[in-house]
């Protein structure tokens, strides 16, 4: 069977710029988005309607920050691996052992006694937490080669199960019997910078993350064994370097770094942790994914994604509020972009050519 | 592709009557930088069995995958039967009738032995259950003289086996033409006669055999005709009958293979031993051994040269020695240390050059900048990383070299081969303060670089006093830089020479018999 | 005590066949090779999906349960063609898919709700009646499928062709597979089976419809498939323990005092255990991932015209090596 309509892929003699896709990935993304949700509302979601939301989410900086900012460094945990080609799906698992571990600091430690010994506490734990759910990980990849993608993607699951049976049999609140922890001590809670969702710690925390991981990439041996480890590890090999202990290092930082988000989500957002864990969160592992895909692995790149992703993230909410769609809308949004990111990622290097055969 | 008319067939009036099965008209094929085949005139008939002969880079191979469409000439013509035709993939030369074995077998592990034959053969449907081809494999088997259990998972058969399958699954696709690139060059005495037999019964019954070797008597045992391969071109086809080895060696040699072509360098003066192989045991990529029981020494100020055949151990020995490769039995000492069990990060901290095989897959990471490719290996850098020594250095090297690129930024992807294996070869010199280890180090280089590589090499031996252990299959830089020449066939080493007294005939016969 | 047994074997059945399908589906998807993150949100598409139907076709079930597999073929048809065709990472693919399932799914579900709101009496599904023999039908069926699915991956030759590209897609294709054509029909019934899963968990499981019903149970049925290494047979014994575990969770909470939550988790374990033992093992033989398991395939195709020998760095076909000299 002769099909009439071939596609031929030839690879391009010059590479696109690389900020070309990730802008047509967004407008084409959109598109399809709009229209998605246009024929299934049955013409209630208009077009327009979507357009005003997406303005409405660009602009409204202050309710954005917060979202913003733990994107950014969820997704600067999650470049550290992408940069060497490992796939860390466990964001989310990895996020969450840090909350839980910076809530365990400020509500049953005593740390909690003093502002800044109590918040860089929870802060340390959230990251050694963090490392310990990513290595968990990590271990079976460097050593057995078992694939990071279900592992960690399947440990974000224990993960919310675990945190789920401690809050209802360990840390429940007592007074009214919600279902859901104590609020964490004021001390712990991170001063919110006026008028915004931000605080000054998460900022602190953002740009401090952002430095050393520049830093690293640029000038430790680490951060360029970890890119080598995606382009070709058998150099890495040949030149006496532990490939294995390379794997080892970019998950468990990856993980280090998310875990903090954690900590700062805490500190900073939620102030409690409440039952069920799977359907409270905010999904920043997730989203975290997007921003480090889109930012094309450049850090430079994250907070420019952090900011798209954080106002369609808005955007999504508004239109859920306008009445269409639950949060339905979001996923919408992030599903299209991401898939037509996914495909057109290809143009980059490479032309398609539909080739119709004439009878 | 056709750039010959058809009527040009009267320029080549061959003396035979019948029309060639195969014939190849100006047939020209190059890679970036070499022309692998050039202007290939070829006559193979049916009912005979045809081996081509040549050294590493004759273009043999090239030309067998040319005629399994897994490359396309940028010249010239096939036909087949007399019929122009054009092969564009593996599938096209099947129709024909045209089936490769070659030297990795192209078969998947965890299936069966008849899923794997199952899946080329298009009168079964997709539906149809894997043990109907059973009788059918059985069957033709039995005309190969072997017995194949065919539920097998393919894994736990041997090598030799495992080409058999091959064998046996392009009898099953109707194969009238066998092209057997080194098939069967590996395969042990006994079974390698059993086989013979099975290729004279097929060319008697009317199919036509192409065997690719590089060694001389094995073509003299199976083939009638011989045509022999040099740089691209075609020597000669003789009959088998009317030739001898020594004919037959000096075609693939050349006229003046007697001859050292290049000036010897000036000799090392070796001192104690830096490295020492005790019996080495070593297992190459398809789980047979292919280094078997070699020892050898390494002194300072000596270059030991190791010559042989593309795929004789060479590789496995050198990536033993590297530590990248498991060592089954045996000894490795290096400095009066026992290596056997250490690590490359070992070798590399107590100063190991190492130029490998394959310089674009091991040597360096194309993706990376000049300055990266050199500052990953842990010689040139600890936990931080010195950007302005690696620059200092990485410039130094790209004078020395004469490297042409823009600058020390500039991804490796975007230099030409022979500047990538400039700037492996730099790092490498400059990384081998007690030791140098290589495989073919001056491949992909022009021969005026080729030679001012060996120079600095040897510059270093005897400045530096250095060792250096070297694999090449050109025979040339063997002779020009040893001091010592090994000479590795099948695994063995089996013949050593001071390279004052090292005859080129005599080093040619050992690696081709 | 034997007839609670039987009850309770009866009671699950439902359960026990959505999860087996969806994680059959889910293993022959993943034979030929294409990671699959979309399951979850296939799943929970096809949920959504089976109960709009059954709304808007006063509960005809057949419909419901055939569109429901139809779409969920087409996204798994989309992920194998995207993966094969385009050389682009399995995961991203699956993901975003996942996404779009998501968010489809509460926009198919959320009409359909409130229409169901409007009509009283308005039921939609079928429960198995315990007392009656249908469960019994259901077990055979599982055991059915279960060798029809031995059969067609092991002992034909689309099977053969569906693991050799998961092993090996480029020798495959060497040795006449058509991969993209193997995997596109892998992906449409690995898929179909899921979107079955998907049907059979809401009409005759769940019964009703509210945002993200579903969610989660395809990483279940993930897990269920990966903790038996994608073997049609022994998935049928993961799929019918963690199928008792969903169903009888609080029950077991109530008598043996096992955390409700505690009890999710270990498929998810069991899973990531399985396949440490399937990796580390000589199990691996058998049960290990393919090979190529989530790997980018993917044939260049050259251009091989002058200008572009000319403009194009000269390491174009991997100068070293690919291009051997012999």
């Amino acid at each position: 069977m002769e099909f009439p309509i071939s596609m031929v892929i030839v690879r391009r003699v010059k590479p696109l710029p690389y900020w070309i896709v990730p802008i047509l990935a967004l407008v084409v993304g959109l598109v399809i988005s709009m229209m998605i949700l246009y024929v299934m509302s049955g013409g209630q979601t208009t077009p327009y309607d979507v357009l005003l939301s997406i303005y409405y989410g660009f602009t409204n900086l202050g309710l954005l920050a917060k979202t913003f900012a733990l994107l950014v460094i969820v997704g600067i945990g999650l470049l550290v691996s992408f940069k060497g080609a490992i796939w860390n799906i466990g964001g989310e698992g990895q996020f969450y052992m840090g909350v839980l571990l910076a809530a365990w600091v400020a509500l049953f430690t005593g740390f909690a006694f003093n502002e800044l010994i109590g918040k860089t506490t929870m802060i340390l734990m959230a990251l050694l937490a963090g490392a310990f759910w990513a290595l968990l990980a990590a271990l079976p990849r460097a050593y057995l080669n078992i694939d990071e993608v279900p592992v960690t993607l399947m440990m974000n699951y224990i993960a919310y199960y675990i945190i789920d049976y401690i809050i209802m049999a360990r840390w429940r609140e007592r007074q009214y019997g919600y279902y859901r922890t104590e609020t964490i001590p004021e001390t712990t809670k991170f001063q919110l910078i006026e008028g915004t969702t931000l605080s000054i710690e998460l900022l602190l925390l953002m740009i401090t993350i952002f430095v050393l991981v520049w830093l690293m990439f640029k000038y430790t041996s680490l951060g360029l064994r970890i890119r080598v480890l995606s382009s070709n590890p058998n150099l890495l090999r040949s030149s006496g370097i532990s490939v294995h202990l390379t794997i080892l290092m970019a998950l468990t930082i990856s993980g280090m770094i998310i875990g903090m988000a954690g900590a700062a989500y805490l500190g900073s957002v939620s102030h409690n942790l409440s039952y069920p864990i799977e359907e409270k969160t905010p999904g920043y592992g997730y989203a975290g994914i997007l921003v480090a895909w889109l930012s094309m692995l450049e850090l430079i790149g994250v907070p420019i994604a952090a900011y798209i992703i954080g106002a369609l993230h808005t955007a999504g909410i508004n239109i859920q509020i306008a009445g269409a769609g639950g949060a339905a809308v979001v996923n919408v949004f992030i599903g299209s972009i991401l898939l037509t990111y996914a495909v057109l990622i290809t143009i980059s290097e490479y032309k398609i050519r539909i080739i119709v055969k004439k009878r | 592709m056709a750039t010959q008319p058809e009527s040009s067939n009267t320029f080549f009036s061959s003396p035979s009557k019948e029309t060639p099965i195969i014939k190849l008209e100006g047939i020209t094929k190059s890679f970036p930088g070499v022309k692998a085949l050039d202007n290939i005139n070829l006559e193979i008939y049916r009912g005979t069995v045809h081996a081509l002969l040549g050294e590493n880079g004759a273009g043999k191979s090239t030309l067998v995958k040319i005629l399994y469409g897994i490359y396309t000439p940028d010249k010239g013509q096939i036909y087949i039967d007399g019929k122009p035709v054009r092969i564009a993939s593996p599938m096209d030369a099947i129709k024909l009738g045209i089936v490769m074995v070659s030297q990795s077998p192209v078969i998947i592990d965890r299936l069966t032995v008849e899923e794997n034959i199952v899946l080329g053969l298009e009168k079964f449907n997709m539906f149809a259950p894997t043990r109907r081809v059973r009788s059918k494999i059985i069957e033709v088997s039995k005309t190969v003289g072997v017995k194949i259990d065919t539920t097998t998972e393919v894994w736990k058969l041997s090598y030799t086996q495992k080409q058999l399958v091959e064998i046996v699954r392009g009898l099953l696709l109707g194969a009238r033409v066998l092209l057997l690139d080194e098939a069967i060059t590996y395969l042990p005495l006994e079974e390698k006669s059993r086989f013979y037999k099975f290729i004279r019964q097929f060319a008697n019954e009317g199919g036509t055999v192409i065997i690719i070797t590089h060694k001389i008597p094995e073509a003299m045992d199976v083939a009638d005709y011989i045509t022999v391969l040099r740089r691209g071109k075609v020597v000669g086809t003789v009959p088998v009958k009317n030739t001898s080895i020594e004919e037959i060696r000096k075609m693939m040699f050349g006229e003046k293979s007697s001859e050292i072509t290049y000036e010897r360098l000036p000799p090392g003066n070796p001192g104690e031993v830096l490295l020492q192989i005790e019996d080495l045991w070593v297992k190459g990529d398809f789980g047979d051994y292919a280094v078997r029981g070699t020892s050898l020494k390494v002194r300072k100020g000596e270059v030991v040269g190791i010559a042989g055949v593309a795929g004789n151990g060479q590789k496995e020995l050198i990536q033993a020695v590297m530590r990248l490769r498991h060592v089954d039995k045996g000894k490795i000492i290096f400095e009066n240390v026992d290596i056997t069990h250490k690590t490359t990060h070992f070798l590399r901290l107590n100063g190991v050059g190492y130029i490998p095989d394959l310089p674009a897959k091991y040597g360096v990471s194309i993706e990376n900048t000049i300055l990266e490719n050199i500052a990953i290996v842990p010689t040139f850098s600890s936990e931080i990383i010195n950007w302005k020594r690696i620059r200092a250095l990485a410039l130094k090297m790209i004078k020395e070299y004469e490297v042409k690129t823009p600058g020390p930024e500039t991804p490796v992807k975007f230099l030409s081969g022979g500047n990538i294996m400039k700037v492996l070869v730099a790092r490498e010199l400059t990384a081998a303060t007690k030791m140098l280890v290589a495989y073919n180090p001056t491949r992909a280089l022009d021969e005026a670089t080729a030679i001012k590589v060996r120079k600095i090499i040897k510059s270093k031996v005897i400045n530096e006093n250095i060792a250096a252990l070297i694999a090449s299959e050109d025979l040339d830089e063997i002779f020009q830089l040893s001091d010592t020449i090994v000479v590795m066939n099948s695994g063995k080493i089996v013949g050593v020479f001071p390279a004052e007294k090292a005859k080129r005939e005599e080093v040619e016969h050992l690696m081709v018999m | 005590m034997l007839e609670a047994i039987i009850g309770l074997i009866a009671g699950m059945s439902s359960v026990f066949l959505a999860y087996y399908l969806a994680a059959l589906g889910h293993a022959i998807v993943e034979k030929s090779g294409v990671l699959n993150l979309a399951i979850d949100g296939v799943f929970v598409l096809s949920v959504a999906v089976a109960y709009a139907q059954a709304v808007y076709t006063r509960n005809n079930l057949l419909i419901s349960i055939l569109t429901a597999m139809i779409v969920a073929a087409i996204f798994g048809m989309l992920l194998a063609f995207f993966v094969t065709k385009f050389p682009i990472s399995h995961g991203a693919t699956g993901l975003s898919m996942m996404f779009l399932g998501y968010g489809l799914a509460s926009l198919v579900g959320l009409p359909a709700r409130n229409i169901q709101g409007s009509i009283e009496g308005l039921e939609v599904g079928y429960t198995i009646d315990v007392h009656s023999p249908v469960w019994v039908i259901v077990y055979i069926a599982i055991i059915l499928i279960g060798l029809g699915a031995l059969f067609l991956i092991n002992k034909t030759k689309i099977g053969a062709a569906i693991r050799a590209a998961g092993e090996d897609p480029a020798a495959a294709e060497a040795l006449g597979v058509n991969v993209l054509m193997v995997r596109l029909f892998a992906g449409a019934l690995g898929f179909a089976l899921i979107g079955l899963g998907g049907a059979i968990f809401e009409l005759s499981y769940v019964q009703v419809w509210s945002e993200g019903t579903g969610i989660g149970h395809g990483w279940l049925a993930f897990a269920v498939s990966l903790s038996a290494g994608r073997n049609p047979i022994l998935l049928i014994l993961s799929s019918s323990v963690f199928a008792g575990l969903v169903k009888y969770m609080t029950a077991i909470q109530a008598m043996y005092n096992i955390p409700q939550d505690l009890a999710k988790m270990l498929p998810f374990v069991a899973a990531i255990l399985a396949m440490v033992i399937f990796m580390a093992t000589p199990l691996r033989r058998r049960l290990a991932p393919p090979k190529s398991l989530g790997k980018i395939y993917f044939r260049e195709e050259k251009e091989r015209s002058e200008k572009y020998k000319k403009n194009c760095f000269v390491l174009d076909s991997s100068f070293f090596s690919e291009v051997d000299l012999s």
